[in-house]
């Protein structure tokens, strides 16, 4: 009897300091590193991508029974700063994934010192068509690629009377996204017998402040469309400039980026009348999107935006692919993430096996003056038409 | 749209381009060359001078008093900046003042980002203001003359002052020969003093009028303070009528080449200063300093 009773003491004993590492370990958080412009040009749209994300994290909770910490950089929308915040994020605090970026010069610069970093990276924001299938631990899930932009106002502007018969000018931002979104464009605006003034379209610096001398391209263009990929904060004031030398009056603008919310309600009435494919606007009419669209406003008082929702969406696919993968192994969470899904505020948005990009609808939308809204938003981006994810597809050599 | 037409377009441009340049460089120019401060914190005055006109026009002011409004605020801010981080390190080396005011333009800039945000601003106009001109055949927008007229008006000020006034007659002579100035029992505490308000209020006039024209946002004094500092190289360091002919060369080619050769366009606004550092060292008039 009381050898039993010892060898139960001596288990009790052995078992709790068994248990002591095994629960610190279990409280240690999983580290995700979120690499956003926080200053700069698109200051803005990183706030937003940061409030997405965080939402994300809280609705989740936890990832493998521990808690999510996000530990947030910025990589001031320059290349190096970000390769260098994202070596801090993996070696020094030692995030098991990384997500976020807003540009395709900062995306593809850390996607090129990935397999260095040996960790996930999932982009929420890039949209150049290089990152399908660039590396097994780069993935895209949040905004439309360049091409299905593309796709998109292509068929939007085919199917839009006011858009149809239009010669459009083309002036995108002078860097990776921006030529890549400009030569979509104008591929496939010609394939479908759309016109347009400057094949070898204009690209402008991204600290271009004047767009006057723009305006007057164009207006001596004699085009009557605009066909615009500048950064998305950048589109109002372009759009003000424009508007103030009258252009909107006989010219639409369509846009390969969707202008944010908030840079809208600054533009005013001048950001009336633009187009533009997109995956989100709050004008998206389903109850998870509208649940979303409510929630985000509670937490944020701010208005939702594309930039939030693509995030969280994002960031939503990484954290379900990091549970699915059981481990914080970086190849067994890319292999989880490999045709993972997530049903949000758009719809499912499927991770492609194939090239590790997503596959989502999309719709098309115009600027207008805004109804009565929880939001009390004066210019909303109100949905024209919904394109099915097959019809915006990817190149060819990935279906 | 005609030759003529796209000529105007193209003249009108460059001048206004030309015109803020040159207010926010001369503004730079004679806190240099009265006070020998080279204010790296310039740009982020001009930038609160746009967000003070901005506050201004929101809260219900007529946007031509908040032109006269905002630039006092700005020289406000510039005085007590004068007082509180130039005065103790005058003496000293230039490099002192050179990055106090680098430290003192990110202060400035995040205490805007605390205020205001990052969202892009706007000033209101008048309606009479948001019309567009019929000129030669193009449509002009009005603001952009006024924009224009504002500059004028604001140079020929400058001008009358610097060369009417006892003050500015004193400020000039300062500028020259300090010691000359000083030795007459002119307090230079006070030259130094007035010549940063002076700067700072030109700045803040430039910001109130680049409101409309471009965009407010945090940053918008960093690419500014870059194109002050290209129109005194050029028009050579510390010479007013250098920095008038530089502001609207450069206005001039910049607009010229976004139009004609748009992707080179700063590349040859640049290789343009390389080439006039490079053979006229003094500026385009020769009445630059050698520091």
């Amino acid at each position: 009897m009381k050898k039993a009773f010892l060898t139960t003491i001596l288990c009790v004993i052995a078992g709790a300091f068994l248990m002591v590492p095994n629960q610190a370990i279990a409280k240690d958080p999983v580290k995700i590193g979120v690499i956003v412009p926080l200053s700069g040009i698109v200051a803005q749209g990183g706030e937003e991508m940061k409030m997405g994300i965080q939402m994300a994290a809280e609705e989740k909770g936890t990832l493998l029974g521990r808690p999510i910490e996000l530990i947030v950089e910025d990589t001031q929308v320059k290349p190096p700063v970000a390769v260098s915040k994202a070596e801090k994020l993996v070696f020094k605090d030692g995030c098991k994934a990384l997500i976020g970026v807003f540009s395709s010069g900062v995306g593809l610069a850390i996607a090129k010192n990935i397999d260095r970093l040996n960790v996930p990276f999932l982009t929420t924001h890039v949209m150049t068509t290089k990152f399908y299938g660039l590396n097994p631990l780069v993935f895209r899930s949040g905004q439309l690629a360049n091409d299905q932009t593309a796709v998109g106002n292509v068929k939007g502007i085919l199917a839009t009377p006011d858009l149809k018969d239009r010669t459009y000018y083309v002036l995108v931002h002078d860097y990776a996204w921006g030529h890549d979104a400009g030569q979509r464009f104008v591929d496939l605006a010609k394939k479908n017998g759309i016109k347009i003034a400057n094949e070898d379209f204009d690209k402008a610096p991204i600290k271009t402040k004047d767009w006057s001398s723009y305006i007057s391209k164009i207006k001596a263009s004699g085009a009557d469309g605009v066909y615009i990929a500048l950064i998305t904060n950048v589109i109002p004031v372009f759009a003000k400039q424009a508007y103030d030398f009258g252009i909107q009056k006989y010219a639409r603008i369509v846009s390969g980026a969707a202008p944010g919310p908030v840079e809208l309600e600054a533009g005013g009435e001048a950001c009336v009348g633009i187009f533009g494919a997109s995956d989100w606007c709050w004008d998206v009419d389903n109850p998870i999107s509208d649940k979303w669209e409510s929630d985000f406003w509670k937490k944020f008082k701010t208005i939702p935006s594309d930039a939030a929702c693509h995030s969280y969406v994002g960031a939503m696919n990484l954290f379900n692919g990091i549970e699915k993968a059981g481990s914080t192994d970086p190849q067994e969470i890319a292999d989880a993430l490999r045709g993972i899904s997530f049903n949000g505020p758009y719809g499912e948005v499927r991770i492609s096996a194939k090239d590790n990009c997503m596959r989502n609808s999309a719709v098309l939308t115009e600027t207008k003056l805004a109804p009565p809204n929880p939001y009390d938003a004066k210019i909303y981006m109100k949905v024209l038409h919904t394109f099915p994810a097959e019809e915006l597809g990817p190149p060819a050599k990935w279906n | 749209m005609s030759f003529t037409a796209i000529a105007v377009d193209i003249i009108l441009n460059s001048l206004v381009l030309g015109g803020v340049l040159l207010i926010v460089a001369i503004g730079l120019n004679i806190i240099y060359g009265l006070s020998r401060v080279m204010n790296l914190a310039h740009g982020s005055l001009y930038a609160l001078g746009a967000y003070a006109g901005f506050t201004l026009v929101a809260s219900g002011l007529n946007y031509f008093a908040a032109l006269l409004v905002a630039p006092l605020l700005i020289a406000v801010v510039g005085l007590i900046i004068e007082r509180v981080i130039i005065v103790p390190v005058r003496k000293r080396s230039i490099v002192y003042t050179l990055i106090l005011t680098y430290g003192l333009m990110f202060f400035l800039d995040g205490l805007i980002k605390y205020f205001w945000g990052n969202e892009p601003r706007f000033i209101e106009l008048p309606q009479f203001m948001r019309q567009t001109l019929p000129i030669a055949g193009t449509h002009y927008p009005v603001f952009r003359l006024v924009t224009l007229l504002t500059t004028a008006v604001a140079m020929i000020g400058l001008m009358l002052f610097l060369g009417k006034t006892k003050l500015g007659i004193i400020l000039r002579a300062a500028s020259s020969i300090p010691e000359m100035v000083s030795c007459m029992g002119i307090n230079m505490t006070f030259v130094h003093a007035g010549a940063f308000a002076l700067g700072c209020v030109l700045a803040g006039i430039a910001g109130v009028i680049s409101g409309p024209l471009y965009t407010i946002d945090p940053i918008m004094g960093h690419e500014m303070l870059i194109s002050s500092f290209v129109v005194i190289v050029i028009g050579g360091l510390g010479s007013l009528r250098g920095a008038v002919l530089a502001a609207f060369l450069i206005g001039l080619v910049q607009t010229l080449a976004e139009f004609f050769v748009t992707d080179l366009a700063m590349v040859i606004v640049y290789m343009m200063m390389a080439l006039i550092l490079a053979f006229m060292p003094r500026g385009l008039l020769g009445e630059g300093r050698f520091e």
